[in-house]
């Protein structure tokens, strides 16, 4: 292959260096933009008793007001219809939408908001998943159970909107047959994906009432739903045009501050654009969902696991949003890559006190492995047998399933990943020094796809354009095009890719679970093969040759054995101008697909200073199962980044409340790793080409931090014997543990 | 409400502009929205992050932290003006070729440290680099392949 597996620059790198990308914020318009602010409730829990708009809508350059009275009376969701998008009678998160202006200036704005008056009957709340399934609990839908759901929603009582409990084997038999039982409780607290650019929109509304909004989005085609949704109007009412996105990870999937926006513009007649602070973003946008888990394990003396009950807790925030595609999730991965006869699973979504929480990178990966690899590193312990052996001993392989997983698995290489991170990082050899410890985790991933569509085209000098509605995060557009650009025979400067907007992309798949190159490169990959085989058609007939006989490369085309002779695709797109079967150009799509598992092993070296509980990562190694690595220089980079992304919410990340409040919703208090705090990251590549992906190829982005967490914790009892089963492992814990264990001083 | 506006004269990437502001209006605002030069990025808008990081008279500078009225009689590089005629600096290639930059939005704040650096430290060491971009955060890259590029381009130069 000669342009798939390079490490090529992205294509859209020169704009990104230069600061000529437009991002969200960055969008400019001919007329002048009003400024969109959104007034929040500082309650978690009330009932709204009165809003009185009126002296805000007197003050001079404010354009307009908006409640939920200016919103049609219904509720949405995906999964729950529990969901308004202006609070109407009751607030349920500190953070919740009660009014929004339009004004010609910031200042101007935010005076208007102070001008609004609110009365509230604040109302008890509850912010911790486990609390909130109480019987006494306050409860946060008083009619949850008469929402309209979708079928697969069950167990909705009180507080909690889904209850599902799995089962498989025989739990009681396994755990009779087992010589010991392990039971651990874990806690991962809510983080936040904290990309640097913020929430941001335009809108305008234009005079027809259809609008326009420019967002950085991951998802342009959902968010084109909601909006309609939430307007209850035709979908084609709206367009949205997604802008470069300063990073997502999972938190711009789901609308914001969009809604507002639109209908301000609406109600002004003039665009608007909403900036969300740093502060609004951490408390309102869609951060992780906090989990509760109790694993319990049963093991033969030998290591062989034959039973494992596990019990999860999400706490969804206010509303359900996306909250069971999480619990599907966590139901697929809980057990971890391991064959397990005997397994229960009972899955709780509950609702609580706080911003309704969203996809993050791998959604429920890292705190369930977090859970499951440290209970697999004390039973490792506990029967004197290796950590790496254990793990050998029981891993997936090809043909085996998990449960949920949706039946055997192909391309399964976890042993083979496992085998490569320990030889990497020398495992065998652990250096014995003081207060530094070495740990290993096994990370599970579940890549599915959903449909997709792409347009290719061969344009008139012999270039080609690629027409995509997927937005780039971390390479995949030029991933995309070096896969046409293999396809073709042309490189990849050749081929024009950039992502078009919800009215003329076709239909293109999100930018999140990994999927984007799987399901929009094979899209791409079968437009390219049409457009090679329409090549071939145009020619065949000018070079009076059988179709079949034409070789397509090197930017030309022409009768196998006669390389000399042939044409250039500029002299063929010119022909097919005149020809019988006219401009060469083909969509194509590709369906959904289901669960394609990928295995990522990491191992962690740190050091633990005994007197204040600090961690310092030493060395970080990490060995990924990634099908074939269509640019090695992304994979490489998107792995690196993940695995520092996980430190974050290994050592330093978590969204910390009091009464419902977020307490650091600001970069100094909520710790993002800087470039002083983060380790080299090795990265080493396991490459089989994968079944079903183009050339091979699986998906990267995800299953790269779920192992994170958890190797760090089993580094760090390696290093000092202090166990923590509550994220972050901050300094504080790790004193008070090496306190309680003694070895503290 | 309405407060006098102020007049204040800066250069910019070596052209002078006057504009009459606001007083209360940053630096970051300034360069945004009056001289429309959005390379610069806002990302908490507290000085935590660095996107909006540019050289203020021969030392980086969060522009969120600034007011205009500060700059008057200065002289402001942003991202925009780091290449010149249309010929691309050795920090900006090596960013493109290390892979440097995934999503890009703290790359021109990166770009900006990492200029200032090599401008009053040719031949830094990792160390040093380390220590010139710890005031800018990137989510996507975990830094590596950002101080690759930034030793590649001090060899370069």
């Amino acid at each position: 292959m000669k342009v798939v597996g390079q490490e090529l620059p992205r294509v859209e790198i020169l704009e990104k260096v230069t600061g000529q990308s437009v991002f969200g914020a960055d969008v400019r318009l001919a007329s002048p933009l009003l400024v969109g602010k959104i007034l929040g409730s500082p309650h978690a829990h009330a009932r709204i008793k009165n809003i009185d708009t009126r002296k805000a809508e007197k003050l001079p350059g404010v354009k307009a007001v908006i409640t939920a009275r200016d919103f049609p009376p219904v509720k949405f969701g995906r999964f729950i219809q529990d969901e308004e998008y202006f609070a109407r009678d009751k607030v349920r998160l500190v953070g919740d939408k009660v009014a929004a202006v339009a004004a010609v200036d910031e200042e101007t704005a935010e005076e208007a908001l102070r001008l609004i008056r609110v009365d509230y009957e604040v109302l008890p709340a509850v912010i911790d998943g486990l609390e909130a399934m109480c019987e006494d609990a306050p409860l946060i839908h008083e009619d949850c159970e008469r929402y309209w759901a979708a079928g697969l929603v069950q167990g909705r009582k009180g507080n909690i909107l889904y209850h599902k409990q799995s089962l498989h084997g025989d739990i009681e038999r396994g755990f009779r047959e087992a010589d010991r039982v392990f039971e651990h409780r874990f806690f991962a607290p809510m983080v936040h994906q904290t990309y640097i650019e913020p929430h941001t929109v335009l809108a305008r509304v234009d005079a027809s009432g259809r609008a326009t909004v420019w967002i950085p989005t991951q998802a342009q085609f959902f968010i084109r739903q909601s909006i309609a949704d939430i307007f209850q109007w035709p979908l084609i009412k709206v367009r949205v045009i997604p802008t470069e996105i300063g990073g997502g990870f999972g938190g711009k999937m789901l609308p914001t501050v969009e809604p507002a926006a639109v209908a301000l513009a609406q109600k002004s007649g003039m665009p608007v654009q909403i900036v969300m602070s740093r502060a609004e973003d951490f408390q309102t946008a869609n951060p992780r969902h906090p989990c509760h888990m109790r694993y319990k394990t049963g093991v033969k003396r030998d290591g062989t696991i034959v039973a494992r009950e596990i019990e999860l807790v999400f706490g969804t925030g206010a509303f359900c949003g996306n909250g069971l595609v999480i619990g599907q999730r966590a139901e697929m991965l809980a057990t971890g890559p391991y064959r397990i006869p005997n397994v229960k699973i009972d899955l709780f979504c509950v609702y609580t006190n706080h911003a309704n929480c969203g996809p993050y990178r791998a959604p429920a990966g890292p705190q369930l492995a977090f859970g499951s690899e440290q209970q697999i590193d004390i039973i490792a312990r506990e029967l004197n047998l290796d950590p790496v052996e254990l793990r050998l001993k029981n891993a997936i392989e090809e043909g085996d399933t998990t449960p949920a997983a949706g039946g055997p698995l192909k391309d399964v290489h976890a042993k083979e990943t496992l085998r490569k991170a320990a030889e990497a990082a020398a495992w065998g050899a652990k250096p014995r020094e003081k207060n530094r410890g070495r740990g290993i985790a096994l990370g599970y991933w579940l890549v599915g796809g959903m449909a997709s569509s792409s347009g290719v085209k061969l344009n008139e000098d012999g270039t080609v354009s690629v027409l995509t509605g997927v937005v780039d995060l971390s390479g995949t557009v030029t991933s995309l095009g070096q896969i046409v650009a293999e396809v073709l025979g042309v490189d990849l400067e050749d081929v024009h890719i950039r992502t078009a907007d919800s009215d003329f992309a076709p239909h293109s798949t999100i930018s999140a679970g990994s999927q984007g190159l799987r399901s929009m490169g094979t899209a791409a990959k079968l437009a390219a093969e049409e457009v090679k085989k329409q090549i071939a058609e145009v020619a065949a007939d000018k070079l009076e040759a059988e179709a079949g006989d034409l070789v397509v490369e090197g930017k030309r085309v022409y009768v196998r054995g006669t390389k000399e002779k042939g044409l250039t695709l500029a002299q063929v797109a010119q022909l097919s101008m005149t020809h019988k079967r006219g401009p060469i150009v083909s969509v194509q799509s590709a369906a959904q697909f289901s669960n394609q598992p990928a295995f990522s092993v990491h191992v962690a070296d740190v050091e633990v200073e005994p007197e204040t509980g600090q961690v310092k990562v030493l060395r970080y190694v990490a060995a990924q199962d990634v099908g074939t690595a269509i640019n090695p220089l992304s994979a490489r980079g998107q792995i690196q980044g993940s695995v520092i992304q996980g430190l974050g919410q290994a050592l330093s990340e978590a969204c910390v409340f009091k009464n419902g409040k977020m307490l650091n919703p600001t970069f100094l208090d909520y710790k993002i790793f800087s470039s002083l705090d983060a380790p080299r990251v090795e990265v080493h590549l396991v490459e089989h080409a994968a079944e079903g992906g183009p050339f091979g190829a699986k998906g990267i982005g995800e299953p790269s931090i779920v192992p994170v967490p958890a190797a760090v914790a089993n580094a760090i009892y390696d290093a000092v014997g202090a166990r923590l089963f509550e994220l972050p492992l901050s300094a504080e814990k790790i004193l008070l543990a090496l306190q309680e264990t003694g070895k503290g001083r | 409400m309405k407060t006098t506006k102020k007049r204040i004269s800066v250069t910019v990437n070596g052209e002078s502009y006057e504009r009459e502001i606001a007083p209360a209006k940053s630096l970051l605002d300034f360069l945004r929205t009056d001289l429309n030069l959005t390379g610069t990025k806002e990302g908490c808008g507290e000085g935590e992050c660095g996107a909006c990081a540019v050289i203020m008279d021969g030392r980086l500078v969060d522009s969120c932290l600034i007011l205009a009225v500060e700059a008057d009689g200065q002289s402001i590089q942003t991202v925009e003006g780091v290449s010149r005629n249309g010929r691309l600096h050795p920090l900006q290639n090596a960013f493109a070729e290390k892979g440097a930059a995934q999503c890009g939005y703290c790359t021109p704040g990166m770009i900006m440290a990492a200029k200032n650096l090599l401008d009053h430290n040719p031949a830094p060491t990792s160390e040093q680099v380390l220590n010139a971009i710890a005031g800018n955060l990137c989510r996507c890259t975990g830094y590596g392949t950002i101080v690759d590029a930034i030793l590649a381009a001090a060899k370069e130069r």
